[in-house]
């Protein structure tokens, strides 16, 4: 599903924030990115959605190179794709309803149709109920539950979460990553950056450590 | 102005005191026959007279102490537009002011060509300021797009994030670029419309004989357009602009 081939990545010289990093993800699968700060944990992953491109290296998701997509059509690429950032980046002008809307008035889904989804999507992260509140009413744990009903509202293969719960308690940390195990389980293949060695130890199965922008070892538990 | 001013500018013809109802008839013909005369219109000496009171009331008493009247019969020739600094006019006046009957020719070309030389020049500054001006709006309206790009930032980033295309990002702030245009265009046509009206009230007095020359005239219909339809273009390409630099980003 996701294929990663001597990836290498470098903002400025001589340091290399990524170096010769390659791994495979099948799909389905639940992989954790861990290592400590700067190793290299969000670079890869914004390689993975091309926010960035690699210095050298081939990335294949699904079956199509990355680097060969067009500019202009890139967001063929991201419409596969829910990204939870660790800042939620929630339009706080936005009602929680439009916030998770928006998602799919891009891809012109008919607006009947918008408001069966949405709601369907905040139920399962069980906001359903504060649907018409401004993002700003809400906890940082709720608000990182409207982030990831954003992120699966449109049923993407691929989830892609950068530190999503670095802003939280243990408590709403586990709860935030039961809300993956979930959306794993319905059958997206998902990929987490954390630092938090809790977390892993508990949900961990399949594990990438990198260290100053190396892949030190991969776990698969 | 100087269009306006070359325009009315009649050529007179001034007419021998005696002259003959034949002569007139065949001056008259000559003038209506010719492919450069607009209109042609007769003064007779007492016609003058009356106009000279009408124009200068107070040599009133001067025109009553005269014995006989020293105004001779005219006629004021308009020209066809564009004619009246060309040599085929000259000619004609020459042909004309040797027919029997016609006296002298009042007609001050030199005069008349530094006019149109203004007028070009007036044109030549006009188009420079209304090229300035376009520019000046156009980079107003691409800043205003951009300062509201940047403060939207956030939301542009998650749409794009989402998978949204380059479009869909776009056709809001070229919608709020054309609106702007429109309305800009809009506004400068009522202020427009406010200033002839107050500017003749306010510099009429200062106008002296300018004032009967200077006529403030509104646009016509399809100039008015073609301004909102401008800023409407200069709108949409003044966000194109700014959201090119921002979405290659």
């Amino acid at each position: 599903m996701i294929e990663l081939y001597h990836v290498w990545k470098q903002y400025q010289k001589p340091h290399w924030a990524l170096s010769d990093v390659s791994f495979h993800v099948e799909r389905g699968d639940f992989w954790f990115i861990t290592g400590p700060s700067g190793s290299g944990k969000t670079t890869l992953l914004k390689i993975m959605f091309r926010e960035i491109l690699p210095t050298q290296g081939q990335i294949i998701i699904d079956r199509r190179n990355i680097l060969k997509i067009s500019d202009h059509r890139i967001y063929q690429l991201r419409r596969k794709m829910g990204i939870v950032f660790q800042d939620f980046r929630l339009l706080f002008h936005k009602k929680v309803f439009d916030n998770v809307a928006i998602v799919l008035e891009i891809l012109g889904v008919p607006r009947k149709e918008i408001r069966r989804r949405v709601f369907a999507a905040l139920r399962m992260v069980n906001l359903h109920n504060k649907m018409w509140e401004y993002p700003s009413h809400l906890s940082y744990g709720e608000q990182q539950r409207v982030a990831i009903a954003r992120a699966v509202v449109n049923q993407p293969t691929i989830i892609l979460a950068d530190e999503p719960t670095g802003n939280l308690d243990t408590e709403l940390a586990f709860e935030i990553m039961s809300l993956f195990r979930e959306i794993n389980k319905r059958g997206a293949t998902v990929i987490i950056c954390t630092h938090d060695r809790e977390l892993i130890r508990h949900f961990g199965q399949k594990i990438l450590f990198l260290y100053k922008g190396k892949l030190l070892r991969k776990e698969a538990l | 102005m100087a269009d306006q001013v070359s325009q009315n500018m009649a050529v007179v013809f001034f007419l021998e005191k005696d002259v003959s109802e034949d002569q007139l008839r065949s001056i008259e013909e000559k003038l209506a026959g010719s492919s450069l005369v607009l209109q042609a219109n007769f003064i007779s000496s007492r016609d003058a007279v009356t106009k000279f009171t009408e124009r200068f009331p107070e040599l009133q008493g001067i025109v009553d102490n005269l014995r006989s009247n020293p105004f001779p019969p005219s006629f004021e020739a308009t020209l066809k537009e564009n004619l009246l600094s060309s040599d085929i006019t000259a000619e004609v006046i020459a042909e004309m002011v040797i027919l029997p009957g016609v006296e002298d020719v009042q007609f001050n070309r030199d005069w008349i060509e530094r006019m149109q030389s203004l007028s070009r020049l007036a044109s030549a500054i006009g188009f420079f300021l209304g090229g300035i001006l376009i520019l000046a709006s156009f980079f107003i309206i691409s800043n205003v797009i951009k300062l509201n790009v940047f403060s939207r930032k956030d939301e542009i980033e998650i749409l794009r994030m989402s998978g949204a295309t380059n479009t869909f990002i776009r056709i809001p702030f070229l919608l709020e670029g054309v609106v702007l245009g429109f309305l800009g265009g809009l506004l400068s046509l009522l202020l427009l419309l406010v200033l002839i009206q107050i500017f003749p009230l306010y510099l009429g007095g200062s106008l002296g004989a300018l004032r009967d020359l200077i006529n403030f005239r509104y646009l016509t219909f399809p100039q008015s357009v073609n301004i909102v339809l401008g800023g409407a273009t200069i709108g949409f390409t003044g966000s194109l602009t700014s959201l090119a630099r921002f979405l290659k980003n």
